[in-house]
């Protein structure tokens, strides 16, 4: 990462001389500008400039493209101590603070990507223009278990409100760190012009002049009468997104409400102790490293052969059920292909095509003439690709693929089984998806012993052009994240059919801070789906993943829990049940090769299941918390073969 | 017989010029990033304009690849934000360029074809080195078509020289000292103000703002001048002081017919009285002002004498003496580039037209003068001429 500089360049105009800053580090807006150590290093000698200058303002910006990202997360991995969060802390008050503090209107010329401690120095600017373009403006900080420590819990409710502040801040970040763009921040009082980017430096430049001719922007005093219940109602939806588990939200809750009675410097001082607090906690530390492994080792695409892929110029897709015609519709939108699909009765693909089309048209009417579907095989001749999604039974599959290769020998043949062998089957690897499609990111791309470089590439290419997320496993019963899904299902069903109650085990596995209650995901699997993945795991592993006679029972549409005995746990007991049994699950992923190394378990629980970052996926979780230690007697981190 | 249609020239705008290459204060700004904003300028100075009512954008370039590639009238209105219904086009005269777009756009006016039109001109010399790309076909030497020294401007320059014995250096060198003096006045009297827009550019140390040309040296003097090496041959007079530098820069002006000015309630500052383009040598494409500056004078049936201020272009200093002499104009005759010219603030080749169109607006309006002409000379042996009177 290139150091993060400073340059200041003088603007004559009728007001006198404007100081035009841009924050740069020298590279294009795929590296953007982060604030580390060598930013503050830089800013040492241009706030010097700037409160000894002859200034009529200020105008401060970013390279193009870019405003500036925040403080590089590399480095607070690097925070081992209380002493070092509240050393960079000190360090970002002591240089925004001088900067709010210059006597000459200042404006903050948010050109591009605007987040955490980019924003908070936009902030301690007297005001901010925005481009129509910006679509990443945000506090990303309470998603990584840490808060805006730079004045950003102080700020964003005295310059918007503290309704504002508590969605900025705590609110979007839980929903799945969802940023602002630029009229979303204009409306919510965070910026205060919306300029065309055509012009942009220019215009924020007319604007600052504008700002020392008037004397200064008006704002109104922010509301704070109904605090009470704006906070109540954030605690309440804090509960469920994260039921306690990363203390980071409702600290930045705390901080936003003592904005209204603290001075800045106050409520400095209660960031940094906060900051001090969160930043070397197991939470932030877990964020940190989920972080590097969903934006860094799954987007190079970790083990995968340096070969050209083939051009995928027409899709087949086998079924015509809800998974076939979920996928049919994202590989038709993203790679604008034919599509053919089949099914045993005609009605059936009729009603997919139906579904699709009216899905595919309404933005690209031609799209809805690519797809096609019947109940022949020999309408996949000249496909690239072949994407199996029918019943789960291995004998069905094996005929499909003996069809379809007939038909199609060139063809890559892929499967979307969630639990059986892709090998045995006769297909080429495995492209599990999960649903919904749409919403979950991953694909667990399944190598064999067969599968080629050039088909194993196509197929990170292809999901690539998907806009999913591949992480390689190889050939083994449900991959990853079913294995590690079902087996701790196995403890739970274990505890009710023990005399525990469904609150109970859903108690015990909300208290981690996942996203959803496993009685809940169950439903939204499908109980019979779930007893097919565990009766294919028993199949293999008999010792581990013993039948529930329960889970048979919801399979068949029932309800009844067969109770077999009397050893009921506490929600404790079964929570660490739970979490000795994922362990010993990811050695034996390790140990089997299905997973290279415990961060792609991490990266399929993340981007599979909704795992959230502050455990890590779940085995940073695990080496935190000593069950790896317990249970493997090591952790999972040197347990696998490459560190992340 | 169908009546011809008068054409106005309504306002012209350009971006300050930058020098050509890394060092340049655009060497990070694309070409058609500052037609953008002189075209954006002229928009905003223009308000009783409506963009949709602009029939069609004329835009010169001549290198039309990279940057100044993609139909340049079409790309840059659309960067500017004017209606995708505006058609527009890309023309290449190469120093001529804006002017043939002028011309050009003038001929859609006079024709009834439009009723107001945008034409303008770009060259990034510093992204678009002259020359490069270009592949001269060897018949050109082989048979003798031209001489082999038309191809290097700077070697025309000598050939000028040569020819005309009596533009000594040291005459070029004084016309180079006063064309700077008069522009470093120019700075500060207004012209400028009104014909220039400052820009906010991004460079390896930021962001800067681009408001002054910067080739511009009203401190140059004679010694200084005397001290420079000949930059194209040996025992040669053309010096770096005494032509004009490779520039980066855009411009942009409004045309639009008589009716049309009275629709919209403009007040327009020039009417076009004619024009001329001429062929000579190519070896010595400077003398290319000469006939094209009688041709027009004799299409309009109008004399030298009649002619209140000329707006030549200056890529050297022995071209407009050239011009002076063949033409009996006194080469300090104050009604000669009273605001200086290329050599003080360069010459974006194909950019270049429309700041002498602007400036000679000015320059009449402030003189209360009638008619002005506006005239260069074009690679491979062309002048070009527009003769304009003042409606301001």
């Amino acid at each position: 990462m290139s150091d993060t500089f400073f340059a200041l360049n003088r603007v004559a105009s009728r007001v006198g001389p404007i100081a035009l800053v841009t924050v740069d580090n020298g590279e294009d807006y795929r590296k953007p500008t982060t604030l580390g150590r060598s930013a503050f290093e830089s800013a040492v000698g241009l706030i010097e400039e700037l409160e000894s200058g002859d200034w009529a303002a200020m105008v401060l910006t970013g390279k193009p493209f870019v405003f500036c990202v925040g403080a590089d997360i590399d480095e607070f991995t690097r925070v081992r101590s209380a002493e070092d969060a509240l050393e960079g802390t000190r360090a970002g008050h002591e240089l925004f603070g001088r900067i709010r503090a210059l006597p000459f209107p200042t404006v903050a010329a948010i050109n591009g990507a605007c987040l955490g401690g980019g924003l908070e120095l936009a902030l301690h600017c007297d005001a901010r223009t925005i481009a129509t373009t910006v679509r990443h403006f945000g506090f990303p900080e309470v998603f990584l278990s840490i808060i805006p420590a730079w004045g950003g819990t102080q700020l964003a409710p005295l310059i918007a409100g503290p309704e504002a502040a508590i969605k900025l801040i705590v609110s979007n970040p839980l929903r799945q760190n969802k940023l602002l763009s630029a009229p979303e921040a204009l409306e919510l009082g965070l910026a205060d012009r919306l300029l065309e980017p055509v012009e942009f430096v220019d215009e924020s430049l007319a604007f600052a002049v504008e700002l020392a001719e008037s004397g200064g922007i008006e704002r109104g005093a922010p509301d704070w009468s109904e605090i009470e219940t704006l906070l109540r109602k954030a605690r309440s939806r804090v509960d469920d997104a994260v039921h306690g588990a990363t203390r980071a939200p409702y600290v930045a809750l705390e901080l936003i409400a003592g904005a209204q009675e603290w001075t800045i410097e106050e409520g400095y001082r209660a960031e940094e102790a906060a900051m001090g607090e969160l930043l070397a906690s197991p939470q932030a530390q877990a964020s940190a490293y989920a972080f590097t492994v969903v934006e860094r080792r799954t987007k190079k695409g970790a083990g995968i052969a340096d070969v050209k892929p083939r051009r995928i110029a027409k899709v087949g897709i086998v079924g015509a059920g809800l998974m076939a015609t979920q996928l049919a519709t994202l590989f038709l939108r993203r790679l604008e292909v034919p599509v053919v699909l089949r099914d045993l009765d005609q009605p059936r693909v009729d009603e997919a095509l139906a579904t699709i089309r009216e899905e595919v048209g309404k933005k690209k009417p031609f799209l809805a003439t690519i797809v096609s579907g019947g109940t022949g095989w020999e309408q996949f001749e000249g496909c690239d690709l072949v994407l199996e999604a029918v019943f789960e039974e291995l004998g069905v599959k094996q005929e499909v693929f003996a069809e379809v290769r007939n038909v199609a020998p060139d063809a890559i043949l892929a499967t979307n089984t969630s639990s059986l062998s892709v090998e045995a089957m006769g297909a080429d690897l495995g492209l599990h998806f999960f649903n919904p499609v749409a919403v979950l990111p991953l694909v667990e791309v399944v190598r064999t012993s067969r599968t080629t470089d050039e088909q194993l590439v196509t197929a990170f290419d292809v999901v690539g052009k998907l806009k999913k997320r591949g992480v390689l496993v190889t050939d083994a019963p449900a991959f990853v994240v079913n294995r590690v899904l079902t087996r701790m299902t196995t403890v739970l069903m274990d505890a009710l059919e023990n005399g525990n109650t469904v609150e109970e085990t859903d108690e015990a596995i909300l208290s981690l801070g996942l996203p959803m209650a496993p009685s809940v995901l169950l439903q939204m699997v499908g109980p019979r789906v779930a007893n097919h993945v565990l009766e294919s795991l028993h199949d293999a592993y008999p010792d581990r993943f013993p039948l529930s006679a329960t889970l048979a029972n919801y399979a068949d549409g029932g309800d009844e829990i067969v109770v077999r005995g009397d050893a009921r746990r506490t929600v404790a007991e079964i929570r660490e049940d739970a979490l000795e049994a994922i362990a010993d699950e990811a050695r034996h992923l390790l140990d089997e090769g299905v997973a290279e190394t415990a961060a792609d378990v991490d990266a399929c629980l993340i981007l599979g299941a909704g795992y959230p970052f502050f455990l890590g996926g779940i085995t940073k979780h695990l080496d935190q918390t000593g069950v790896s230690e317990r249970v493997l007697g090591r952790t999972l981190a040197e347990y696998g073969k490459i560190p992340v | 017989m169908r009546e011809l249609r008068e054409v106005f020239f309504v306002d012209g705008v350009r971006t300050p010029f930058g020098k050509a290459g890394p060092k340049g204060q655009y060497w990070r700004t694309r070409a058609d990033d500052l037609a953008v904003k002189a075209v954006r300028e002229l928009l905003r100075r223009n308000p009783e304009i409506p963009p949709e009512r602009i029939g069609d954008v004329v835009f010169a370039a001549t290198a039309q690849v990279g940057d100044q590639g993609l139909t340049l009238g079409r790309d840059v209105a659309l960067l500017a934000g004017i209606p995708e219904t505006v058609p527009g086009f890309a023309v290449d005269r190469m120093c001529a360029g804006a002017l043939t777009a002028v011309t050009a756009a003038a001929g859609e006016i006079a024709f009834g074809a439009v009723d107001v039109a945008l034409a303008g001109g770009v060259e990034h010399m510093g992204h678009h080195p002259m020359g490069d790309d270009v592949d001269f076909n060897p018949r050109f030497v082989s048979e003798r078509l031209i001489d082999e020294s038309a191809a290097s401007m700077g070697q025309t320059a000598e050939n000028l020289h040569d020819r005309f014995p009596e533009i000594t250096k040291e005459r070029a060198d004084a016309f180079a000292v006063a064309s700077q003096q008069k522009a470093g006045a120019a700075w500060e009297n207004g012209v400028m103000q009104e014909t220039v827009v400052p820009l906010a550019v991004f460079s390896d140390a930021g962001w800067k703002v681009a408001d002054r040309d910067e080739f511009l040296r009203p401190e140059t003097t004679m010694e200084a001048l005397a001290a420079l090496k000949p930059a194209f041959r040996a025992g040669g007079r053309v010096t770096a002081g005494n032509s004009a530098g490779l520039t980066d820069g855009a411009t942009a002006a409004f045309l639009v017919s008589e009716a049309t000015a009275g629709v919209l309630g403009l007040a327009p500052k020039l009417r076009l009285v004619g024009y001329a383009y001429a062929g000579v040598e190519p070896h010595l494409m400077g003398y290319g002002p000469v006939p094209a500056t009688r041709r027009v004078l004799e299409q309009a049936q109008i004399t030298l004498d009649e002619v209140d201020l000329f707006e030549l272009n200056e890529p050297f200093a022995v071209q407009v003496l050239t011009w002076c002499d063949e033409l009996g104009i006194d080469a300090g005759d104050p009604r000669l580039n009273p605001y200086g010219g290329a050599i003080a603030c360069g010459h974006p080749l194909a950019a270049t037209g429309v700041r002498l169109i602007a400036q000679l607006a000015y320059g009449l309006r402030e003189r209360k003068g009638r008619y002005g002409l506006t005239a260069l000379c074009i690679g491979m042996g062309m002048g070009c001429a527009i003769l304009w009177e003042n409606v301001g």
